[in-house]
């Protein structure tokens, strides 16, 4: 049996209850910010039973027009880091060219984007059951200036 | 409560625990979260730091900072799990794993899996040297799986508290299930959803198992793990319907198992020894205490209580079952 010393115990005992008290302001009044010690909010927000839900995508056109899907793979770009930044981009669309230079930078070869939108696709939903009926509405545009 | 903290375990369950959670790290660089290395391309225009990011001096993260970090991470985490120098490689691993999730998480998206797996990385160097089958118990490593058990039950109870916080009590009513499905779920959700009201009663059981999930510190031996094996369950079934692992808080919930149990390179080396020779039992070296076959798992955990003043940690393995 090995056993703690005595000072061993006290240092345990404090760092234990300094990082549950962090844990409980972060959870409390903290934010995603606050990481490692936020609050758990993954799937937090609450929505009414009947709000249609959005599905984000980033696309994008490309010199002879064809229409890219402009994911994670393509991009190295999260969905989710769109939509939480997607305030940013609504004030300045032209940081939509920060992801065509991502899409560049892993497709050298590929045709030039010459536009970038982030597109809502709303999904209806009724008594939290979807419907299986959706519209799409393009909340930011950039275009190339040639 | 401060002998429950640092209630003793066996130096092999710490071992195992170690080398579980330092190959976890390895697999998540290159297979659970692989998009880190792409931050390598994404522009630095689009890093955001966290508040960690901002009080400490991290820089923005270059193609050379991502490919330094992921490679020494690799190695050194490969080392780590040896059980060499558990404090050196230990800190180290912490450090580099640190700054790699605080690139992950600042561009604009931060994930809520890793804290049980961040505590487990911080107390591990704590607990000390520890050899794999080794029965003496230590406390310095009780102390390690402990807060590592109550990291991963946080992140259940206070997901609760953050859904009343965020969402309030409209959340237990509300669409969230069948939003999260339209974004991300599988053919088996598609038809989950169909079911009319089952998404609205599995919200009402989510926020119950979570608010419940405390009582596993209270339950005997036997049960405590039946509800980690249920708590398991519940991972397997939003793997199969939203396709969300939370793997590292999966990695980390092995806290709560008599992993000294599971001896891999044991059973491969007799497996060995006996597969080609019959010569096996008078040739292979006599095995040492420390590496005798565990108990049976259903004789174990109750047999002995009588003896154990503390059993709140799981059952041990190598002590004598009873009377």
């Amino acid at each position: 049996m090995e056993n703690l010393t005595t000072r061993g115990r006290a240092t345990r005992l404090g760092a234990t209850a300094l990082g549950l008290v962090l844990l409980l302001i972060g959870t409390f009044w903290g934010s995603d910010d606050d990481f490692p010690f936020g609050p758990f909010r993954m799937y937090s927000t609450s929505n009414p039973p009947n709000a249609p839900a959005p599905d984000t995508r980033v696309e994008g056109v490309n010199s002879t027009g064809a229409v890219i899907d402009l994911d994670q793979d393509a991009t190295g770009i999260r969905r989710a880091e769109i939509e939480g930044q997607q305030q940013r981009y609504a004030a300045d669309p032209a940081l939509l060219a920060e992801v065509a230079d991502a899409y560049a930078e892993r497709h050298p070869d590929a045709a030039a984007l010459v536009e970038v939108r982030i597109v809502i696709r709303w999904h209806g939903i009724r008594a939290g059951r979807p419907t299986g009926r959706h519209t799409d509405e393009t909340v930011v545009r950039w275009q190339a200036s040639r | 409560m401060i002998r429950w903290l640092t209630e003793a375990v066996p130096r092999g369950r710490v071992a195992a625990f170690r080398t579980l959670i330092y190959l976890f790290v390895a697999a998540d660089l290159v297979v659970f979260t692989p998009w880190v290395r792409t931050r390598a391309s994404v522009p630095g225009e689009l890093y955001h730091p966290l508040l960690v990011g901002r009080v400490l001096p991290l820089p923005t993260p270059t193609p050379t900072l991502v490919a330094v970090i992921f490679w020494a991470l690799l190695l050194l985490a490969l080392l780590a799990a040896t059980g060499r120098a558990p404090r050196l490689l230990g800190w180290a691993v912490c450090g580099l794993y640190l700054e790699w999730m605080i690139i992950a998480m600042s561009y604009g998206k931060v994930d809520h899996d890793r804290f049980g797996l961040l505590v487990a990385l911080a107390v591990l160097p704590t607990a000390g040297r520890a050899r794999h089958g080794d029965t003496t118990r230590t406390e310095a490593g009780g102390w390690a799986l402990r807060v590592t058990q109550i990291a991963v039950i946080c992140t259940y109870f206070l997901a609760a508290w953050a859904k009343l916080r965020f969402g309030g009590l409209d959340w237990l009513t509300g669409s969230v299930l069948a939003r999260a499905i339209i974004r991300r779920g599988t053919d088996l959700a598609d038809l989950i959803a169909q079911v009319p009201y089952l998404l609205i009663v599995a919200q009402f059981g989510i926020v119950a198992f979570e608010l419940l999930s405390p009582v596993v510190f209270l339950l005997p031996a036997r049960w405590r793990l039946a509800m980690v094996g249920f708590f398991y369950s519940f991972h397997v079934v939003t793997v199969a319907t939203i396709t969300i692992s939370f793997a590292p808080h999966l990695a980390a919930m092995t806290s709560f198992l008599p992993l000294e149990r599971v001896r891999p390179l044991v059973w491969a080396r007799r497996l060995i020894g006996r597969g080609p020779s019959e010569a096996a039992t008078t040739d292979a070296p006599e095995p040492r205490p420390a590496d005798v076959d565990p108990v049976p798992a259903d004789q174990d955990p109750v047999a002995d209580g009588a003896e154990r003043t503390l059993d709140d940690q799981a059952p041990v393995v190598g002590r004598p079952a009873g009377p």
